[in-house]
């Protein structure tokens, strides 16, 4: 695996002859995109930084259910994160980095530090601090503009956009923020030899060998799946909590990037797949994924504190077998009218499961209905 | 800029909201959590519009250049249906007066197809709040964190157990809330409410005739509530409405109708004494008044320190209460528990202030129950009188006698108008020529003046707004002043929180006219002057700060210790 290469800092000590913008046009020029799931140029993001104290933010609240390649990385070679924030630090001029740990990675919270002390000699050079804060185990605290809120001491709610916190962030200043695997991309950049197209996929679910996986960009879902042995045959795969579902039957030989999942309605995300075997009932699928939701809406907006109960109390009728068909249409304007009007994208992707279930298998919640 | 609404040309300015350039072109968008007073936060998702292809809200998504706006097409109106229908669907029941039943009706729902869920909560606290009627709108959140600055409630648990209240759930009794009672106004949804002052005196109160013959029952109106009770009926904000409240309230069944105006020239006059004798001494400057029963709650929690500067007076209901209790029981020959003295407030901090036990001259309560502006509004549509019809009346004599400085008490400036106007004379001993002090009037919550009486120059402040108290006080600028006003709600008492909903800056302002305009209109001006404080003080009190004063209408503050933790 690319990732986990021992880097002993060579990139750093590199980007310290080169000037602030080669730094950039060199990020920029590799294709390095955001591995959250956004798939933002990481590049364009460094550039769009405005004036002020800037600040940047290490999101490592790897919250989606499925997700854990953030983890392995922390884990098994947390100093290429680090030399991946102070490149970053460096080119856009940052005095003060934050990594905003996942709540339920304290146990890595020591180890992070530990290697933060260890690299001091090379964080000097640059004047730069890096701050660990930990989550409360907001599941909303992955979404960047609640991550401020958060590091702020305030309750995590997502801000409103525009302004966006390339301009306005913490504390009001600009402030970028990257995912711990683009980060720890960062580094291999300047030291040649890396491979633009592996990305890191964490597969669980009903497997044999589940676990974080290095696959290239392209490779079809059949592939992906075998190498986590399935121990049934699979009959839909879950891309996370919100990135929505396919039947794996229909969609074998799809290769799977981003656009490619997209265009069939489901999401990609931060390349998290959960595989389901044949024995497991879609309709209880979704009430779990709805119930996760429940648990993690925030309760700001409409939609997605009232409407997400209301779908829970629908997929619970129709599971007991005291669903109508009027019922089962209620459910589907309601996903659908929560992706729209919801205030942030957890809202917005709260129902992206259940859209995909109800498309790809609704015969099965048919059967249920009286 | 130019931007299209609806695929009209229309003209709008950088940093304008989609909502704010559509009202101004009066093209309609229904709101439910906006407040033109509060910072939009797009919480209820009811004024969605839809701009290429996806929906926004308009209270908080800013125009842009050739931005395509379309407010009533089929996705919009059944997103924002659906939006209300899921709001509505954990709600009790609604009244047709809130604004949820009015948008209901515009939206056209007719039917909820979800069933309700949450429980009660009820407290002990002045503010009560019905979990079975709120819709999570935040704008009591919003009063109480941007206007207010108290900070006592937020949201606590998420997702559907979300519920607006204290911090670890304190009961509002022992949490630093001062009762301002403005995250009840703002409500859309009489969700945050005032708590029936005493469930059985109220109901004497609206069955009066059943206990006449061993009651007897007076009732005393605030100085600010002429000026809004009329907008509980339909009447433009800030018509004065003396003579048909007084009429109502006899139709109610009142024995007498007095005026806390008469308690408010006490009150000046006390103040105006105690102001005078501190500026001789140079003692405990500034001076500051102590009308305000959240306010001192507010300084009794957060700033001890500023004990010793409050004026000792009781609040003119207090005043008024006592003295009603007292002379006025013996005057007309009525046991002081036997007279039930009401009082109508535009203030919800009120019924904590009736119901502290310093406040029992004779034994028993001097003021038995508290209304709030809201409430009379209620009995009075109870009783079905039909209150733009009524003839107008006048006061009682003696204690609905007043001048017009107490009739200013109401509106931010005030009680600092009046009281000058008396300590002019005090000081001076001449007559004052111009009565009006119109440095001093005005809007802006903080606000200065430096009046020349006989070769002083007395430094006087005005503050509104329990936001601006605190700012006041924690810059340290309270130390210069001669004589400084608080009041906790926007506005003084005319924005208090028992007043009629809706209450925005303009209302506020027209009904803060009003006020002038009776003060302009009346006889008397200066509350020295009122006659019949003269025969009190000649037959009853004595002299201003006189023993008889000092035990009727003084009071002592003390720290608040935080009883929860």
């Amino acid at each position: 695996m690319q990732i986990l290469r021992k880097s002993e800092w060579e990139g750093f000590k590199k980007i310290l002859r080169m000037s602030r913008k080669e730094v950039i046009k060199k990020v920029k020029e590799s294709g390095l995109k955001g591995k959250s799931g956004s798939n933002f140029p990481t590049g364009l993001k460094w550039e769009l930084m405005g004036k002020g104290t800037r600040y940047l933010i290490c999101n490592a609240d790897e919250g989606e259910p499925g997700t854990f390649k953030d983890r392995f990385i922390m884990e098994k070679n947390p100093s290429l994160l680090i030399e991946g924030i102070a490149i970053a630090s460096y080119a856009m001029d940052v005095h003060k980095a934050f990594i905003y740990l996942r709540g339920e990675y304290s146990y890595i919270k020591p180890k992070l530090e530990r290697v933060i002390k260890q690299s001091e000699k090379y964080l000097k050079k640059i004047n730069l601090k890096i701050n660990i804060n930990l989550g409360a185990g907001s599941y909303l605290c992955g979404e960047e503009t609640a991550i401020l809120e958060s590091i702020e001491g305030k309750r995590p709610v997502a801000r409103q956009k525009p302004p966006y916190p390339s301009d306005v962030g913490l504390y009001g200043e600009p402030t970028c923020i990257n995912n711990v695997e683009t980060l720890a991309n960062v580094p291999l950049i300047f030291l040649g030899e890396w491979n633009n197209k592996l990305e890191l996929y964490s597969l669980s679910g009903d497997l044999e060998n589940p676990g974080v996986y290095e696959i290239e960009i392209g490779t079809n879902l059949k592939q992906i799946v075998s190498l986590g042995k399935p121990r049934t045959k699979p009959k839909v795969i879950y891309f996370g909590a919100s990135g929505g579902c396919l039947p794996y039957k229909k969609f074998e030989n799809l290769s799977v990037n981003c656009k490619t999942i997209s265009e069939q309605g489901a999401m990609l995300g931060p390349r998290s797949l959960i595989v389901c075997g044949k024995d497991r009932s879609i309709v209880e699928l979704s009430k779990i994924i709805t119930e996760f939701f429940l648990h993690e809406s925030c309760g700001y907006c409409t939609p997605c504190r009232e409407g997400n109960f209301r779908i829970w109390e629908l997929l619970k009728k129709i599971e007991e077998g005291n669903g109508k068909k009027s019922d089962l249409k209620l459910m589907e304007k309601l996903a659908y009218h929560i992706g729209d009007t919801s205030y942030c994208a957890l809202g917005s992707s709260s129902t992206t499961h259940l859209k995909c279930a109800i498309k790809y298998f609704k015969e099965e919640f048919l059967r249920l209905c009286r | 800029m130019q931007i299209k609404i609806n695929g009209k040309g229309v003209k709008a300015k950088e940093g304008e909201t989609i909502l704010e350039v559509a009202r101004r072109n009066k093209i309609y968008i229904p709101t439910l959590c906006y407040h033109p007073d509060l910072k939009p936060e797009g919480r209820c998702r009811v004024c969605l519009v839809e701009v290429n292809k996806k929906l926004v809200t308009s209270c908080n998504t800013k125009v842009e250049d050739k931005m395509e706006i379309f407010t009533n097409t089929k996705r919009v109106l059944e997103a924002r249906r659906l939006n209300l229908e899921l709001l509505l669907s954990n709600v009790s029941y609604i009244r047709k007066d809130f604004e949820v039943a009015k948008l209901a009706k515009e939206l056209g729902i007719r039917k909820i197809r979800f069933k309700k869920y949450v429980d009660i909560s009820k407290g002990r606290a002045p503010i009560e709040k019905d979990n079975h009627k709120c819709i999570l709108c935040g704008r009591c959140v919003q009063v109480c964190q941007n206007i207010q600055k108290i900070n006592n409630i937020d949201f606590v648990n998420r997702g559907i157990f979300t519920e607006a209240n204290t911090p670890f759930n304190i009961p509002l009794k022992y949490s630093p809330c001062t009762f301002c009672g403005q995250c009840a106004l703002y409500c859309p949804e009489n969700a945050l409410r005032e708590r029936a002052f005493n469930e059985k005196l109220v109901k004497y109160v609206e069955n009066m005739d059943l206990v006449r013959d061993s009651k007897f029952f007076i009732v005393q109106t605030a100085p600010s509530i002429r000026a809004s009770l009329g907008e509980i009926f339909g009447m433009e904000p800030g018509t004065l409405v003396t003579g048909k409240m007084v009429s109502a309230l006899r139709k109610i069944g009142f024995d007498k109708v007095f005026d806390t105006d008469f308690g408010a020239d006490l009150t000046i006059i006390e103040e105006a004494n105690e102001f005078v004798e501190r500026i001789k001494k140079n003692k405990n400057l500034p001076l500051i008044t102590s009308c305000c029963p959240s306010w001192i709650k507010f300084a009794e929690d957060t700033y001890p320190f500023l004990l010793k500067n409050i004026s000792t007076c009781k609040s003119p209901q207090q005043m008024f209460g006592a003295i009603a209790k007292t002379y006025y029981a013996k005057k007309i020959g009525v046991k002081p528990e036997n007279l039930i003295v009401v009082s109508v407030m535009p203030c919800i901090s009120k019924k904590f202030e009736a119901e502290k036990l310093e406040m029992r001259s004779a034994g028993c309560p001097d003021v038995d129950v508290v209304l709030t502006t809201r409430e009379l509004g209620r009995i009075i549509e109870k009783k079905k009188i039909k209150f733009a019809k009524l003839k107008d009346d006048e006061f009682d004599l003696p204690l609905g006698l007043s001048s017009g400085g107490g009739a200013i008490f109401g509106a931010t400036g005030g009680v600092t108008e009046s009281a000058l106007r008396v300590a002019y004379e005090l000081l001076t001993g001449e007559k004052l020529k111009k009565v009006d002090f119109k440095q001093i009037r005005g809007f802006e919550g903080i606000r200065d003046a430096t009046i020349k009486i006989k070769n002083r120059n007395i430094r006087v402040a005005i503050v509104h707004g329990l936001g601006n108290i605190r700012e006041m006080i924690e810059s340290g600028k309270w130390k210069k002043y001669h004589f400084i006003e608080m009041m906790a709600c926007p506005g003084g008492c005319i924005g208090g929180g028992g007043q009629p909903r809706p209450t925005t800056k303009e209302i506020r302002k027209k009904r803060m006219e009003a006020l002038y305009r009776q003060d302009k209109n009346k006889e008397i001006r200066v509350a020295s002057h009122n006659p019949a404080i003269k025969k009190i003080y000649k037959e009853f009190l004595g002299k201003p700060l006189g023993e008889k004063s000092k035990k009727l209408l003084h009071t002592k503050y003390k720290k608040r210790k935080p009883k929860y933790f």
